[in-house]
């Protein structure tokens, strides 16, 4: 069927609006890191700087350290990923194959967990990790990370592994694997878009907390997170937020850089071919 | 190869009896077909003897060995299942070689067996391709090449042809049958089509609701069927029923009285099942009058649907609004809105109690 003019013209338009909404915080980030601060602050707002001052990045990486920041920020979101991924893929296989009492309830009591907002939790968190005393290590983050990361992450691998059919692990049984066997050689690989999409979603709620690594660790400036750190270059009398812009950049690239090498995972349709 | 024997197999959920005790002796070699309407505890006695699932109660032997307790991998079948199951990330060659890889097959014997297993099933051209650039049949015969490549001592296939399209389904069941007969694995096949179950089984075990009704050949299935049940499943269209009374070995129905040939001391009410291919056009030794409701022609013989008094319903809302059927041959053309002549030999009756319904 062909589309009219004004449907093209509507999808059009939907089309870019959207696109306008999405990118526009992105495009102000970077017009607001490349102008001078005398620019920034005039009125009408200029949309591309009269002298972009490219020489930003350069300065903020060499007055700040960054590189640190970011290092912190990758181990405590590599950390809570890989905890998180261990407990969710099991858990959420075993919500999906297995029937238990009360499997059905401890499921969506494990859904309930995410409900709660995180900062309801930053107390006991709190009390725990210093009793065991954590405070101001990375740990806490790849704990109270995984506390936000597990129960989403459970369920939404639960439902990947419900859109596998159970004969494949069956013939992999017959085959001659054990039940683990089975869901190491068949179902994992054939898991990889769901296991990847999670794990891209828990890696960017690890990375773009705020509130626990400002409550556990802002005493500790050597584990300061790079979304930690960002924000002591506030002043208390001035505020560049050149510098801050630029800085930001620098904290956007991973997880652009993390989407585009999982991008390739994240095609669904394994499957396809597995039955009829 | 073995001979497999299942002794009291039943299996429960809870209050559920979804298979009553199940004892069944296949042969070395022999192909066993399970076969009845859905739920009626052929797949499960299938997982159950894969080790898919495990017997309430019961044991089961394949060969001299005791497997009740043995994990599917332990038990030597190997299953072909209703959905192919193929491994989708794996190629033909790897899906095919999986099992051997499993049991620590060297890789020069792997690859040697695999070439066997797919020129036998012609697959050798998609040895290299995943299974979603194949058609349904090429996956069906995937399919087949993983479980035949192991060499086992059964086959297990749960509904292999349903998912294909009906020319496909035929090829591949003459296929399965050939195959077979090339190597000579002793095979339990559950289906619910009475047709599948009719060409490719040495012999047939009919299931309803989890207890079996009848085990026997294709042909005494047709012939002498245990009861009611097995009656009406067995046969294409399937058997004309008739609730009757049966006095002093004469019974009353198509509004007349029919002397059986055979002596019977039964009295009271009855099933009279009669083939539709027993009814013939004219006259016979009983003759009856009819109005077709319905005249469906396939070419080389004619379907003459018809309502007659007592006409009981097996099953199904189709024949319950056509009636009675009679499978005749004639090619040429039936009037229609007129009454027609319909003969059949009592002897061709079969009689059912119609409290039990079993076969008198």
């Amino acid at each position: 069927m062909r589309r009219t003019f004004a449907q093209s013209l509507a999808l059009y338009a939907t089309v870019i609006f959207t696109l306008v909404m999405i990118l526009f915080p992105v495009y102000w980030l970077i017009v607001t890191a490349l102008s001078t601060t005398n620019e920034l602050y005039r009125l009408p707002p200029t949309f591309w700087p009269t002298e972009p001052q490219w020489d930003i990045f350069a300065r903020v990486w060499a007055a700040k350290p960054i590189l640190m920041w970011l290092w912190n920020s990758m181990l405590a979101a590599v950390g809570s990923v890989a905890l998180s991924m261990l407990v969710s893929v099991s858990a959420g296989y075993a919500l999906s194959r297995y029937s238990m009492r009360g499997g059905a309830t401890m499921g969506l009591f494990v859904l309930t967990a995410k409900m709660l907002p995180a900062t309801l939790l930053v107390i006991p968190l709190f009390s725990i990790f210093s009793s065991f005393g954590l405070i101001g290590s990375l740990w806490t983050l790849v704990l109270a990370h995984s506390t936000m990361i597990i129960p989403f992450a459970t369920w939404m691998l639960k439902g990947y592994f419900d859109t596998i059919p159970k004969e494949l692990e069956q013939a992999a049984m017959v085959d001659g694997c054990s039940p683990l066997g089975a869901m190491v050689r068949v179902v994992l690989p054939i898991a990889t878009p769901g296991l990847a999409a999670t794990a891209l979603y828990a890696f960017v709620l690890s990375w773009a907390d705020y509130a626990y690594a400002r409550t556990f660790l802002v005493n500790s400036p050597d584990n300061w997170t790079a979304n930690l750190g960002i924000t002591t270059m506030q002043g208390e009398y001035v505020t560049y937020w050149n510098d801050i812009s630029a800085a930001s950049v620098f904290v956007a690239l991973p997880i652009i850089a993390i989407y585009l090498f999982l991008e390739r995972y994240l095609v669904g349709g394994l499957t396809a071919g597995a039955e009829k | 190869m073995a001979n497999i024997s299942i002794r009291n197999v039943s299996k429960s959920y809870g209050a559920l009896n979804v298979l009553r005790p199940f004892s069944l002796e296949i042969e070395n070699g022999e192909f066993v077909v399970l076969v009845g309407p859905s739920g009626c505890g052929k797949s499960t006695m299938l997982k159950i003897l894969a080790g898919l699932e495990p017997a309430t109660e019961g044991q089961i032997f394949i060969g001299d060995r005791e497997v009740t307790d043995l994990a599917p991998g332990d038990r030597d079948i190997a299953m072909v299942f209703q959905n192919y199951a193929l491994y989708p990330h794996l190629t033909v060659r790897q899906n095919i070689g999986f099992g051997l890889k499993m049991r620590g097959t060297d890789k020069a014997e792997i690859d040697r067996r695999v070439d066997d297993a797919a020129r036998i099933l012609e697959v050798t051209p998609y040895l290299d391709r995943k299974p979603k650039d194949l058609s349904g049949g090429q996956r069906q015969r995937v399919a087949l090449g993983r479980a035949i490549v192991r060499q086992p001592q059964a086959f297990l296939m749960d509904e292999p042809l349903s998912n294909l399209d009906a020319k496909l389904r035929v090829h591949m069941r003459a296929e399965i049958g050939a195959l077979h007969k090339r190597i000579g694995v002793t095979t339990v096949y559950v289906t619910h089509d009475q047709v599948e179950a009719m060409t490719m089984a040495d012999r047939v075990v009919i299931m309803q609701g989890g207890i079996i009704q009848q085990i026997a050949a294709p042909d005494e299935l047709f012939n002498n069927p245990a009861n009611l049940f097995v009656a009406g499943f067995i046969g294409s269209p399937g058997m004309n029923f008739l609730n009757a009374e049966l006095r002093g070995g004469k019974l009353t129905a198509f509004g007349q009285e029919i002397s059986l040939l055979r002596a019977t001391s039964h009295q009271g009410p009855v099933v009279v099942g009669l083939r539709p291919e027993h009814l013939t056009l004219g006259d016979g030794p009983v003759t009856f009058g009819v109005r077709p409701t319905l005249i469906e022609s396939l070419g080389s013989e004619k379907y003459v649907y018809f309502d007659a008094e007592g006409a009981r319903i097996a099953d199904g809302e189709e024949s319950k609004s056509k009636g009675l059927i009679a499978r005749v041959s004639h090619t040429g053309s039936l009037p229609k809105d007129e009454e027609i002549r319909l003969g059949f030999d009592p002897a061709q009756l079969y009689l059912f109690d119609a409290k039990t319904g079993e076969r008198l």
